[in-house]
C-alpha cells in the first residue's frame, strides 16, 4: 500500500497548483444484487453516454438477476446479446475530449487500488477560484466532473454523492469479475474438502510410518 | 482376472519389474525430510499446467485483434473458464515457487555434488526451459504488461555481437512485437512443456542411477533405505494436500494479486505504462540486468546469473560430505545468498531511483561474489573443521573416499546397491 | 523392506486407508468436472440458441428465411386457401396432421434443411423443392415426394407477442 502511495505521488508531480497529496479512500464494494443493480442504473444515467462496457452484455445483467423491465428500457431495440456500448461515437468523443473514454468493463482491475481508486477518483474533483476543474487522483484526466463532486461540500449532499459513487463502483467491480461470488463459494467448499483430505492423509501417513522400526 | 492380464503383459513388456524396481520397491533413504517433497510437487504442477493449458487453448485465439477478447470470453462465457484461467496463472507462480525451493534444498544439502552433477545440470536445463515457457506464455493475454515486457526482453537480444539487430527482428518476426510474435510464442508455449516433460524423464533416469541424497549428505548403508511405496508415496500425497490448500487459497480468493493491474488493459504500442515490471519470479534477474549501466554488460550479467548455478559442482571443493549439515560457514553463505535474492527481488520490483540502483549494484556484486568465494571458503572451512574435529562417521567417510579414489575412481559409494 | 502383506493385513481392518482413498478418489473425479464442462457450449453460444424474429411486414403468402443456430428456418405466412389445403390432408410418406405442426394456422415455422441429405430446399410455387435429389414438400413442410424420408423439422418456438416469435424456445 505504501509502495503505491509513493508511486502515486510520483505520478502527481506534474500536476496543477491546487493538486493535493493523492490519498485513496478505501471502500468496500457491495455484492448484493440490489446494490449492483442500483449501480447499473446510476451508471446508465451518468456514465453510459460516453463510456462503453463492451464485455458486459444485456443478457449478463439479466442472468445476474436484475429487473427485466429495466434491462428492456436500457437496451431499446438492441438484442439481449448486445454489449453495453457507449452512445457517443469514438470520433465525437475525440473531438469533445481529445481522447476516447476508456471502456469500463475492467476498470476496477486495471488500476492499482482497484475499486478504491475508482471511488476516490469519482469523488476527487476540485475546482479552483478561477473556475478550473481538476482531479486529485488522476490530474491528467480529460473527463469532466460528471457527478459534480467538486461543487458538493455540504455533508448531507456529499454523503448522497458518496453513496452514488459507491453504487457505481460496486457495479463496476461486479462487471470486472462477474464470477467472483461463485468463485468464493466454490473456494470454501474446495478448501474445506482439502482440509479434511489432508487431515486424513496425515493420519494415514503416521499410521504407515509407525510400522517402521 | 487382472493378474492374468498383467501376466500377459509381463511376458511382452517389463511392466511389473519396472514398477517394482523404479516405483514401489525403489530404495529411498529413510531420513528424507519434507524438503524432499518438492520434486514431486514440481511434477504435479507440470501436469496441472499442461491440463489447464490444453483446455484453455480450446478457447484462446492467438491474434492481436482477438487475444485479449478471447481471454475475456474465457473468463466470462466459457463454463468454468475463469477457474481454468486462474488455475493456470496461479500455477505458473506455484511452479516457480516449488522449483526455487527445490533448488534451494539441493544447494543447502549439497545434492549437486558428485555423483549428482548431471542431475543438477538437467535441472538447470529444466529451469531455462521453464523460464522460456513462462516468458512466452506471459505475452499471450496481450495486455499492456505482456506487450511491453516482451518488447523490453526481446530488445535485449540486440546485445548479440554483430547481428544483434537482425536477431531481434528474426525473433519477433517483425520490427516490433506484433501478430507474428504472438502467433509463434503461442506455438512455442504449447510445445515447450512437452520438451520439459522429456527433460524431466531424463532428470528422473539420472536420479534413479545415483539415487537420492539425504539431509546428512552421507550416503546411507543399504539397510537404511526403505521402499518408496508406501512410505514416500503417502508422504508425497500428504505434502500435496498442504500444497493444494495454499494453491487453492490463491486460486479462489487471491487470484488477482498475481496479475498486474496494467495487464487488464489491452496492449497499446503507443503508450508505455509508468512501471514495467516482470512477474515476481523474474525480479532478481531483472534487478541484475538493470544494475549494469552498459546494455550488453547487463544482458551478460543476467545470463550469467542464471547460469552460475551450473558451476556449483566445480566451485564447491570441500571434502566434507553433503551441504550445510556439517558446514556452518557454508550454511551462513547459503542464508546470506537467500537474503541477497530477496533484496534483488525487491530492487527489481520498485521503480529505479539512484539509491535503489546503488543497492542493486551492491546486491549484484554480492550475488556473483557468493559464487566466486565458494572455492576458497569451502577449502578453508574444510581445514578449519578438520582441525576442530569432525564426527567419527564423517571422518571415516572422508578417509574411505580418498582410499576409494586412489583405488577405483568410478566405483559408486556405499548404499548405492542397484 | 516392508512386505506388502503387512499392508495387506492392515487393509482388512484399515478403515482409515479405505476412507482416505475414497475421499481422495471422489475429489479427483470432481476435479475433472470443470475441464469436461468447459468443453460444453459457452454462454455466448447458448445465447445464440434462440433467435428473435419480427413478423411485421409479412403478407399472406410471404416466406422469409431466418438463421437459427446456424441453420435456415422458413417462416411462411399462409393464405386461407393454403391453410385449407393443408388441413385437408395428412401429407405423403410421413403422415402428420397440419394442426400438429403449427401453433397458429396462419404461421408455419420449419427448419429449412432437407431430411434426406441436408440441402436447403427452394420455395417454388406451393411448398418447397429440394434440387439436390428432387424431394418435394408441401405448404406444411411435409414431404410429398421423396427421397426425403421425413417432414421438415418443426423447431421449438413460441409467440412472444402476436408479432414476434422466439425460435429455439418452446
Amino acid at each position: 500500500m505504501k509502495k503505491f502511495i509513493v508511486l502515486l505521488m510520483l505520478c502527481c508531480t506534474p500536476s496543477a497548483l491546487w493538486a493535493e497529496e493523492a490519498k485513496l479512500e478505501t471502500v468496500q464494494v457491495e455484492t448484493s444484487v440490489a446494490a449492483i443493480e442500483r449501480g447499473a442504473e446510476t451508471l446508465m444515467i451518468n456514465c453510459h453516454s460516453c463510456h462503453s462496457l463492451k464485455y458486459i452484455k444485456y443478457r449478463d445483467l439479466a442472468n445476474f438477476g436484475m429487473d427485466k423491465k429495466k434491462i428492456e428500457d436500457w437496451r431499446g431495440d438492441q438484442p439481449l446479446d448486445a454489449p453495453l456500448s457507449s452512445q457517443m461515437s469514438e470520433d465525437a468523443a475525440v473531438q469533445s475530449f481529445g481522447v476516447v473514454p476508456p471502456d469500463l468493463s475492467l476498470m476496477t482491475k486495471a488500476r492499482e487500488g482497484g475499486a478504491s481508486y475508482v471511488y476516490s477518483y469519482l469523488l476527487g474533483y476540485y475546482s479552483t477560484p478561477d473556475g478550473v476543474t481538476g482531479n486529485h487522483i488522476y490530474p491528467a484526466t480529460k473527463m469532466p466532473d460528471i457527478l459534480g463532486s467538486s461543487g458538493v461540500t455540504e455533508p448531507a449532499a456529499r454523503e448522497e454523492l458518496q453513496k452514488k459513487a459507491h453504487d457505481i463502483v460496486s457495479f463496476l467491480a461486479w462487471a470486472a469479475d462477474p464470477h467472483e461470488q461463485e468463485r468464493h463459494r466454490l473456494g470454501y467448499y474446495v478448501i474445506g474438502y482439502l482440509f479434511i483430505l489432508t487431515l486424513l492423509l496425515y493420519f494415514v501417513k503416521n499410521q504407515v510410518w509407525s510400522k517402521l522400526k | 482376472m487382472s493378474n492374468k492380464i498383467i501376466q500377459w503383459i509381463d511376458h511382452r513388456f517389463p511392466f511389473t519389474s519396472f514398477v517394482k524396481h523404479e516405483l514401489t520397491g525403489y530404495p529411498t533413504p529413510r531420513n528424507l525430510s519434507y524438503w524432499w517433497n518438492f520434486g514431486f510437487l514440481a511434477g504435479f504442477v507440470l501436469v496441472l499446467q499442461v491440463a489447464t493449458g490444453i483446455f484453455l487453448a480450446m478457447h484462446y485465439k492467438a491474434d492481436v485483434a482477438l487475444s485479449f477478447d478471447s481471454i475475456q470470453h474465457i473468463m466470462r462465457d466459457v463454463n468454468y473458464g475463469w477457474l481454468l484461467r486462474f488455475m493456470h496463472s496461479t500455477g505458473a507462480s506455484a511452479f516457480f515457487l516449488v522449483i526455487y525451493i527445490h533448488m534451494a534444498r539441493t544447494l543447502y544439502y549439497g545434492s549437486y555434488r558428485a555423483p549428482r552433477e548431471l542431475m543438477w545440470w538437467t535441472g538447470q536445463g529444466l529451469l531455462l526451459l521453464l523460464m522460456a515457457t513462462a516468458f512466452m506464455g506471459y505475452l499471450l493475454p496481450w495486455g499492456q504488461m505482456s506487450f511491453w515486457g516482451a518488447t523490453v526482453i526481446t530488445n535485449l537480444f540486440r546485445a548479440t555481437p554483430f547481428i544483434g539487430e537482425q536477431v531481434v527482428i528474426w525473433l519477433r518476426g517483425d520490427y516490433t512485437v506484433g501478430d507474428a510474435t504472438l502467433t509463434r510464442f503461442f506455438a512455442l508455449h504449447y510445445l515447450f512443456p512437452f520438451l520439459i516433460i522429456g527433460a524431466v524423464l531424463v532428470h528422473l533416469v539420472a536420479l534413479h542411477t545415483v539415487k537420492s541424497s539425504n539431509p546428512s549428505g552421507i550416503d546411507l548403508a543399504a539397510k537404511d533405505n526403505i521402499p518408496f511405496h508406501p512410505y514416500f508415496t503417502i508422504k508425497d500425497f500428504y505434502g500435496l494436500g498442504i500444497f493444494l490448500i495454499v494453491y487453492c487459497i490463491f486460486v479462489f480468493f487471491l487470484p488477482n494479486s498475481l496479475i498486474e493491474p496494467a495487464n487488464n488493459i489491452p496492449a497499446n504500442p503507443m503508450l508505455t505504462p509508468n512501471h514495467i515490471v516482470p512477474e515476481w519470479y523474474f525480479l532478481p534477474f531483472y534487478a541484475i540486468l538493470r544494475s549494469v549501466p552498459n546494455m550488453v554488460g547487463g544482458v551478460v550479467a543476467m545470463g550469467l546469473s542464471v547460469m552460475m548455478f551450473a558451476f556449483m559442482p566445480f566451485l564447491d571443493r570441500s571434502r566434507i560430505p553433503g551441504g550445510a549439515h556439517y558446514r556452518p560457514i557454508f550454511r551462513l553463505q547459503f542464508y546470506l545468498f537467500l537474503l541477497d535474492m530477496l533484496v534483488l527481488g525487491y530492487i527489481g520490483y520498485i521503480p529505479p531511483t539512484s539509491q535503489s540502483i546503488l543497492i542493486g549494484q551492491v546486491a549484484t556484486l554480492c550475488y556473483f561474489g557468493s559464487f566466486f568465494l565458494v572455492p576458497f571458503v569451502s577449502k578453508a572451512e574444510e581445514r578449519w573443521l578438520i582441525k576442530r574435529g569432525l564426527p567419527p562417521d564423517v571422518q571415516a567417510l572422508i578417509a574411505g573416499e580418498s582410499r576409494e579414489k586412489s583405488q577405483s575412481p568410478l566405483r559408486r559409494r556405499s548404499g548405492d546397491k542397484k | 523392506m516392508a512386505d506388502s502383506d503387512t499392508l495387506g493385513d492392515s487393509n482388512r481392518r484399515n478403515f482409515l486407508l479405505k476412507m482416505t482413498s475414497a475421499v481422495g478418489g471422489a475429489g479427483a473425479a470432481a476435479a475433472c468436472f470443470p475441464f469436461v464442462a468447459s468443453m460444453n457450449p459457452s454462454s455466448d453460444v447458448l445465447a445464440k440458441a434462440t433467435t428473435e424474429f419480427d413478423l411485421t411486414g409479412m403478407n399472406p403468402g410471404d416466406m422469409r428465411t431466418v438463421a437459427w443456430q446456424g441453420k435456415p428456418v422458413f417462416v411462411l405466412r399462409r393464405t386461407p386457401e393454403e391453410i385449407k389445403a393443408m388441413e385437408a390432408s395428412d401429407g405423403g410418406p410421413d403422415p402428420e396432421p397440419d394442426q400438429k405442426r403449427v401453433k397458429k394456422p396462419e404461421w408455419l415455422v420449419v427448419v429449412g434443411v432437407c431430411t434426406h441429405m441436408g440441402c436447403v430446399p427452394n420455395k417454388e410455387g406451393p411448398g418447397w423443392t429440394c434440387h439436390c435429389h428432387g424431394s418435394q414438400y408441401d405448404d406444411s413442410g411435409r414431404v410429398v415426394r421423396g427421397p426425403a424420408p421425413k417432414n421438415l423439422e418443426v423447431p421449438p418456438y413460441h409467440f412472444v407477442t402476436a408479432d414476434k416469435i422466439v425460435i429455439g424456445e418452446a
